[in-house]
């Protein structure tokens, strides 16, 4: 009995450790951040936030996301693509094309073909309610963005 | 043998095969797809690997036939492309379906564009390029087409 009871624990800890762990909705959404400066905490905040609010859009998520990884930025497009700017290590934004630009500064993206939701590291000062808040949106939308990608394949 | 040992030995063939399969081979029966993953040292493990070429399996199916027909072995540790790039080396052992240097420091959606870049190298290679083509201009041009494909943020 103890034996089980220990198991049970160590399961329950396995699963909620890096992730996202809701028994009673079966979800479970693994949380990449980095080892250092990553913290699951806030990611955890949004996704709580967005079960509270919007139970349909938790239900896409459940669904069709099964990992978030918190990186610098999203990028849509390689710079080095453009000769002009090859082998440079510091591009100005401003000779950037503009969707690079507007990827990089997006809260998050969806990587098409996967059930990944990517959201942008937030910057050292960025925390609180509207980092939470701005999480949760970019969530709700993502998630609606990998359903629609599944959805349309089976079609 | 006695049938305890016989069954450990197949237990532990069952385990040293079921690692094997998860860490360190791509296997696509549908697809006639297999790839080698060569074990990474630098703790970003293959499952990553494994997720790009899920992406590409079902982001873009043309591009990963392409990296089936190319590319034989994928090495995810750091080479001459450091942390965050990737490389193709020009030799002779790489003239069949190839082996490219993956790094996975950056994540999934870099993990997928340094695979389209290096199996374009790949098909550079099986294919001969004239000389004096932009070999990188054409590589950079297909991963920054992947990218803009399947990277959705508004």
């Amino acid at each position: 009995m103890i034996v089980a009871v220990i198991l049970v624990i160590v399961l329950w800890g396995w699963l909620r450790a890096f992730a996202w762990f809701d028994p009673v909705a079966f979800c479970r959404i693994h949380i990449d951040v980095e080892l250092l400066e990553g913290e699951r905490g806030p990611i955890r905040e949004a996704i709580a936030l967005v079960r509270r609010e919007d139970p349909l859009a938790y239900r896409a998520l459940c669904r069709w996301v099964d990992r978030i990884q918190e990186e610098r930025q999203c990028d849509a497009g390689d710079p080095q693509a453009n000769p002009r700017l090859r082998g440079q290590s510091a591009i100005a934004p401003g000779v950037l094309d503009p969707a690079l630009i507007r990827a990089r500064a997006a809260p998050g993206c969806y990587v098409r073909g996967s059930r990944v939701i990517v959201l942008q590291r937030p910057p050292d000062d960025g925390d609180g309610p509207a980092l939470v808040r701005t999480r949760a949106e970019a969530l709700k939308r993502l998630a609606a963005y990998s359903q629609s990608f599944w959805l349309e394949r089976v079609r | 043998m006695t049938r305890r040992r016989v069954l450990m030995l197949g237990a532990i063939v069952v385990v040293v095969a079921v690692v094997a399969m998860r860490y360190f081979v791509w296997w696509d029966v549908g697809a006639r797809c297999v790839i080698g993953l060569r074990p990474s040292l630098v703790g970003y493990d293959n499952t990553t690997v494994k997720r790009a070429l899920a992406t590409l399996k079902h982001g873009s199916r043309e591009d990963y036939q392409k990296v089936c027909v190319h590319v034989a072995t994928i090495n995810p540790n750091p080479s001459c492309g450091g942390f965050g790039g990737g490389c193709f080396w020009h030799f002779e052992g790489n003239r069949g379906r190839a082996s490219i240097d993956v790094s996975t420091e950056h994540g999934l959606i870099w993990t997928v564009a340094i695979i389209v870049h290096e199996t374009c190298h790949a098909i550079q290679y099986h294919e001969g390029r004239p000389a004096q083509f932009d070999l990188e201009h054409e590589c950079y041009g297909e991963d920054d087409r992947i990218l803009r494909a399947l990277v959705q943020f508004e």
